[in-house]
């Protein structure tokens, strides 16, 4: 299971058999049916597949997005490793099953309770949205939206360079305590604008407002102190992004989910995001989770990829790995349906069929029915997977009987 | 530019108050909007100077003053503009005091019923289960009723007496707030900046407080705008049925009182304050229409 280009970085999340079904009139959508991948600690892993697979699920799944009910858990664990966690309790630093050999403090996102769940959202794992038009608050200036994740997050800091000590005592301290932890009561907000309160206020208030500064700085926005004071209305989709990218940063996160972050944006915009969240990633050395359905933008920023098809992974493996050597039909048939400069007009290549109904589906490979190499076993049993070159796996049967798949081109229908 | 643009030294509150001034001026330029701000300034003008308007020369301003030597007089008349009614009260002096009335009974039923409205739905949509089940159906009753023909009712059980009109009002008027409350809570909760709040480690009261209020206050402020014109129709029609005292300076008693005279050419006693009540209702509905699309930041620049 070694990446063979990088060192071997610990794992810093994995998601175990992961299966989230959501009720439905017609039955049990299995919308994500045996999910699992792990994510080193500072790599980008693209989750790349077509709309409705399960990749948005999964990537929520990390935060405990996923509405409960109508969706459920049917099974499965995603752990999380906060760098330079604490000993595992269990074993205490010796390696024990509930760490995964690794010595240190894991959770289980999918039961962890509110309040630990709470510190570590936007602090150890931030996620940014695909449209940052629906992902702003339109009545909160971007200031006051960004303060949000350090009130939550850094209210130590503040007070520190509000210069209140944390042995203070006394109403004024506590008052203090309360606003920069975004607790403050009626009472607290009258005051603030009035001495003895006011000057401390007022360099907490210059403390938070440096922080977002700093934050949107990070993202070359231009002219922060004036974003700042803008409403969401009052920037560019461009802009937005941008700002939802500092918000997910700010608080330097282990690991961010980003789902679709490009595409609803325009197309010269995109390819500039895309640059700022590579070099921002590199930079800090933040593991991301990259969501797309584009294979193009994946090939691009990922160090390696998922595949995933109808609620499972097809393939995965690095990037260099899946993109000179496909494995699974499906993969083969992506990579094919990317049109290049020398796709002559009108022959846009496509995989026949569309995706399966998920609605309490058989046995079987979910791709078989539009797979050009399905074979008797294909529609019997769930193809397992299987390592065809260290950190390349593929999903198939093809695997296990030797043999490859012929070259992507010809499977593809032409139309 | 950094050092020349006036947003950059905007303080939190001046960025509200720049916020504030454009959806004011969005309401400016709807004509139709500025007209009934025009008539609604005036209106409060009037209820807000009534002692220096109409001086009362009795110990309770809101009864009408008697002139029994001048009764039945038409307008034009010296000392008395727009006529007396058939017991010589003032028809001018009901007018400007019962905008006072007028105002007193909105202003008390529309907060009351905003309070009450939006504290329901937020139980309602926030709790859900049964809770939310139990109070949509009790909705659902209330809604079913005609509000006009419900307040009645509800008015005629607490006796006649422009307060219980007032109490009436509250009991009626209350559920589409809830109604809209709980709409807006469920709608916003699934936006994904609610997503995004929670994403931050944001706690549920902060989202509701600066993520879902915000949001749903928007066509709370415009029912409630409507209502400021609505109630006050509903009002003075209880008040014309005789569910008010007799005699005070109110529009709907006003109308009430003076109808009688219209069958024998007396039309002054009824029409102006009749008018008043159109102007009224008139103005708070354009308003209220103006608002609803000045207040939503997304439809900005669109006219």
């Amino acid at each position: 299971m070694t990446a063979h280009d990088m060192p071997k970085a610990p794992v810093i999340a994995e998601v175990r058999d992961l299966r989230v079904q959501f009720d439905s009139k017609r039955g049990n959508v299995h919308a994500v049916d045996g999910v699992g991948f792990q994510i080193r600690d500072g790599e980008m892993l693209g989750l790349v597949g077509e709309t409705g697979c399960g990749k948005s699920v999964t990537g929520r799944a990390f935060l405990n997005l996923i509405p409960r009910p109508p969706a459920k858990i049917a099974g499965g664990r995603v752990l999380f490793r906060p760098r330079g966690g604490a000993p595992c309790p269990d074993c205490a630093g010796e390696g024990c099953e509930a760490c995964g050999r690794t010595g240190t403090e894991t959770v289980d996102l999918l039961t962890l309770p509110p309040k630990p769940m709470r510190a570590i959202r936007g602090a150890r794992i931030a996620m940014i949205f695909q449209d940052p038009g629906k992902a702003l608050n339109p009545t909160l200036t971007i200031g006051a939206q960004l303060a949000e994740v350090f009130l939550q997050h850094r209210s130590e800091a503040l007070l520190a360079e509000a210069g209140v000590s944390p042995e203070e005592t006394g109403w004024q301290a506590n008052a203090l305590r309360r606003m920069a932890r975004e607790e403050d009561r009626w009472l607290d907000r009258r005051l603030k604008g009035l001495p003895p309160l006011s000057s401390a206020a007022a360099k907490l208030d210059a403390a938070l407002d440096a922080h977002v500064a700093a934050a949107l700085a990070e993202t070359q926005i231009p002219n922060p102190a004036r974003v700042m004071r803008a409403y969401p209305h009052e920037l560019s989709g461009g802009m937005r992004q941008r700002v939802m990218i500092a918000q997910a940063l700010a608080c330097d996160p282990d690991l961010i989910i980003a789902d679709e972050p490009t595409t609803a944006l325009d197309v010269t915009i995109q390819a500039r995001i895309l640059d700022l969240i590579k070099t921002l990633q590199r930079k800090r050395r933040t593991s991301v989770l990259y969501i797309s359905h584009d294979l193009s933008l994946v090939r691009r920023v990922c160090d390696r990829v998922a595949v995933m098809y109808a609620g499972r992974i097809a393939e995965i493996g690095t990037v260099a790995q899946v993109f000179a050597d496909p494995r699974h039909p499906y993969t083969q048939g992506l990579i094919a349906a990317v049109p290049r400069a020398g796709t002559g007009r009108g022959h846009l290549a496509s995989i026949p069929g569309s995706v399966p109904e998920l609605v309490d589906p058989p046995p079987g490979c979910r791709f078989a029915d539009r797979c050009a190499h399905v074979m008797a076993e294909c529609t019997r049993a769930n193809p397992v997977a299987r390592e065809v070159a260290p950190g390349h796996q593929s999903v198939c049967f093809l695997e296990k009987t030797g043999q490859t798949a012929a070259p992507a081109t010809s499977e593809a229908s032409t139309t | 530019m950094a050092m020349t643009d006036p947003i950059l030294s905007e303080s939190a509150a001046k960025v509200r108050l720049r916020r504030q001034g454009e959806v004011l001026r969005s309401l400016m330029t709807n004509p139709t909007t500025a007209l009934g701000m025009i008539i609604i300034i005036l209106l409060l003008g009037m209820a807000i100077f009534a002692p220096y308007l109409m001086p009362p020369n009795i110990p309770d301003p809101y009864q009408m003053p008697r002139d029994w030597g001048a009764t039945r007089m038409p307008p034009g008349t010296p000392g008395h503009p727009l006529g007396t009614t058939n017991q010589g009260g003032d028809v001018l002096y009901g007018v400007v005091w019962g905008s006072r009335s007028s105002l007193q009974m909105s202003l008390i039923v529309v907060s009351v019923t905003v309070v009450i409205g939006v504290v329901i739905g937020s139980i309602a949509g926030i709790v859900g289960g049964w809770i939310d089940e139990a109070l949509m159906r009790v909705v659902d009753i209330f809604l079913s009723i005609p509000e006009l023909i419900f307040a009645l009712a509800v008015a005629a059980i607490l006796g006649p007496s422009f307060t219980n009109i007032i109490l009436s009002l509250c009991i009626v008027f209350w559920v589409k707030y809830a109604r809209i409350m709980r709409a807006q809570i469920i709608l916003i909760r699934q936006s994904d900046y609610v997503q995004a709040a929670r994403v931050m480690g944001d706690s549920r009261f902060n989202i509701f407080r600066r993520d879902i209020l915000p949001n749903a206050s928007t066509p709370i402020a415009v029912q409630a705008t409507l209502d400021m014109g609505n109630i006050v129709l509903v009002g003075a029609t209880l008040s014309f049925i005789g569910l008010s005292e007799s005699g005070i300076a109110e529009w709907g008693v006003l109308v009430s009182e003076g109808q009688a005279g219209i069958a024998s050419g007396r039309w002054w006693a009824s029409t102006f304050p009749g008018l008043m009540i159109f102007l009224w209702a008139l103005a708070f509905n354009l308003v209220g229409d103006g608002l609803r699309d000045a207040l939503d930041p997304r439809t900005e620049g669109k006219r």
